[in-house]
């Protein structure tokens, strides 16, 4: 009875952990959205990790890049785009899957932690 | 226990994450191959690394008469990626049910942008040549010449995982047609040579486009004619969007003519 019981608090702090994360993963790829389609530019910093914005030519030289981009029309009610996403057992990164559209296959994206927070690090080619 | 059920069907998402947190990675130093290649003609340095694998999932050996074909892929990565990084990332991208070996290509190649001056220009060996990898995509089949025919009939692919007795899968070849990473080397220079959108936020600026350098070229056609002069049979030079709709390799492709022209200069001939 006792095994079963920390096995259920157990299970409990997990499914919380994971819902948290769940939470924070699904607001990352909101505000993500919110970029790369309606050119919500103020995000980028909340998204992208540091050292993603520099291989790309520092936050200026990106944000021009986002708005040089078509800008979409945001509509009434979001779409999930985030798929799945799983934690790496090697160096502690996570993937997302993420898919805009039927036609297209999912993106891989790869998150790791900044200061505490989820942050995109920028994504990884198909294949297998 | 019910419990236990109960939670499961409650979260079935959680119970997914557990499973996939089960997996396990050992470290074996000795890969499945005879010895590192020794090479007729080096027109390249080759790093050799040892590699974390994941034991748990099958791969397939092939007599390397089977290839023919080298192609060619990007990261998508930052250029500064190492060999070991993709590796790391190729594992863990894997799932409980579809465990990933090791790093999918067999050559990484590290150069730097033009106008950059990082990383250092770098050629790292991926999963041995003999081991089939894992780069044109799984439902890529294409068709067979008399020689991959042959060495097909004669259940010369065999697959399973480390310490097992590797069996041989008919799967790989479906309507006399052979599955692309059978008879393929797959080679990816690190980085993002594709433009940007919103599927691919490290991509190429319109403003300032990134292309392969001579440089990188020439680390290409290097490779390229090296391989040849050791496996005769590889002729061709292709690129990951001619087996599956990807962006893959991005701007590289265009410039396969070239590199095929600059392996001709190291006495080689491609298709």
């Amino acid at each position: 009875m006792r095994v079963q019981l920390i096995l259920l608090i157990g299970l409990l702090l997990n499914s919380t952990v994971w819902a948290n994360n769940e939470k924070e993963m699904q607001t990352l790829f909101e505000k993500y959205d919110a970029i790369v389609k309606y050119h919500e530019v103020e995000f980028v910093e909340e998204v992208f990790s540091q050292k993603f914005l520099k291989e790309n030519g520092g936050k200026e030289e990106f944000v021009t890049k986002v708005l040089d981009s078509p800008k979409e029309k945001k509509p009434k009610k979001l779409k999930r785009i985030l798929q799945s996403w799983k934690k790496g057992k090697v160096g502690k990164i996570i993937f997302a899957k993420v898919k805009d559209d039927e036609k297209s296959d999912p993106s891989q994206f790869v998150i790791v932690e900044e200061n505490g927070k989820l942050k995109i690090d920028g994504t990884i080619s198909d294949g297998h | 226990m019910k419990y236990l059920i109960l939670l499961a069907l409650a979260f079935p998402k959680f119970v997914h994450a557990d499973l996939i947190a089960e997996e396990n990675f050992e470290y074996i130093y000795e890969l499945p191959r005879s010895e590192t290649p020794e090479w007729p003609e080096e027109l390249i340095d080759i790093k050799y690394v040892d590699y974390k694998r994941n034991t748990h999932a099958s791969f397939c050996t092939r007599p390397t008469e089977m290839i023919d074909t080298i192609v060619l892929h990007h990261s998508e990565t930052s250029s500064t990626t190492t060999a070991l990084q993709i590796n790391n990332y190729h594992l863990a991208r894997g799932t409980a049910n579809d465990p990933w070996y090791m790093i999918a290509y067999t050559y990484v190649i590290n150069s730097p942008y033009a106008g950059g001056s990082i990383p250092k220009p770098l050629l790292t060996e991926g999963r041995p040549i003999e081991i089939v990898g894992a780069h044109a995509g799984s439902n890529a089949f294409i068709p067979m010449d008399e020689v991959q025919k042959k060495l097909w009939e004669e259940k010369k692919v065999l697959c399973g995982k480390e310490n097992q007795v590797p069996t041989f899968d008919p799967s790989g070849v479906k309507n006399g047609k052979i599955k692309a990473n059978f008879t393929t080397v797959g080679v990816v220079v690190n980085g993002n040579y594709a433009p940007y959108s919103k599927h691919n936020p490290g991509g190429y600026s319109k403003r300032s486009p990134r292309y392969p350098t001579d440089d990188t070229q020439d680390m290409i056609a290097r490779l390229s004619c090296q391989l040849q002069k050791k496996y005769p049979r590889i002729k061709n030079i292709k690129w990951h969007n001619f087996y599956n709709a990807t962006t893959c390799p991005g701007s590289i492709k265009s410039y396969i003519g070239k590199i095929k022209t600059i392996a001709k200069g190291y006495g080689c001939e491609f298709n």
